[in-house]
């Protein structure tokens, strides 16, 4: 049975932000570096609050930021 | 690591083997261990370990992550009372067994003991449960 994904672009959007840090990112949106790397690796989906956070640091909306995919793949 | 999971791993390398040496001793039943005294004698030495220990541990730490910034967010918070949550009903369960089940059939250190075991476990569950909310699938870390 497929499952719904969040994926998204935080590691390429840091990359293209001179290469910006984990820690960087994460002391800008009020997270831990740890925290930022798992959200990176899927392995934890952040509040919309943060996730609006991460897209502004990065200039986005939240949907070039973050993609989600339903269960059904539509 | 984070310091929500260094805590956690202290918790549970400083706690488990101690009580561990402590359940063993009371189930095993020494010919030392038969008075009131030495039995309360027994416990203060596993809990004041445990005690000082933990203490020790926690100072280190806390030096150690001592400039690094922000300690907690969204993400520790949450793997935490998910923890805790579910170590609250392991806490419960064993309150009613020792307060409504044992005082009809058992009596003095076999209620003190089960209860201690029931902070004990529902304790190492929560560090347990802390640890794989780190580094396990994403479900445990919500």
């Amino acid at each position: 049975m497929p499952s719904e994904t969040l994926t998204n672009e935080i590691r390429l959007l840091r990359f293209l932000a001179n290469d910006m840090t984990q820690a960087e990112l994460g002391k800008r949106v009020g997270l831990t570096r740890q925290t930022i790397a798992a959200i990176e690796q899927g392995r934890y989906s952040p509040s919309l609050e943060v996730a609006f956070r991460i897209a502004h640091v990065f200039g986005k909306g939240i949907d070039e930021v973050f993609k989600w995919t339903p269960a059904d793949g539509a | 690591m984070s310091p929500l999971e260094n805590r956690a791993w202290l918790m549970l390398w400083t706690m488990c083997p101690i009580y561990l040496v402590y359940f063993a001793i009371q189930i095993a039943a020494p010919p030392w261990l038969s008075s009131m005294l030495q039995r309360i004698a027994c416990l203060a030495v596993a809990a004041g370990a445990h005690g000082v220990i933990s203490v020790v541990g926690l100072l280190v730490l806390l030096a150690r992550q001592r400039g690094q910034g922000l300690l907690a967010d969204e993400r520790d918070r949450a793997i935490e009372a998910h923890a805790t949550r579910i170590a609250y009903y392991v806490l419960m369960g064993g309150a009613v067994v020792v307060g409504m089940v044992m005082p009809f059939s058992k009596g003095g250190w076999s209620l003190v003991n089960a209860a201690l075991l029931s902070i004990v476990l529902a304790e190492a569950l929560r560090n347990l449960l802390i640890v794989r909310g780190y580094r396990g699938s994403p479900a445990l870390a919500q």
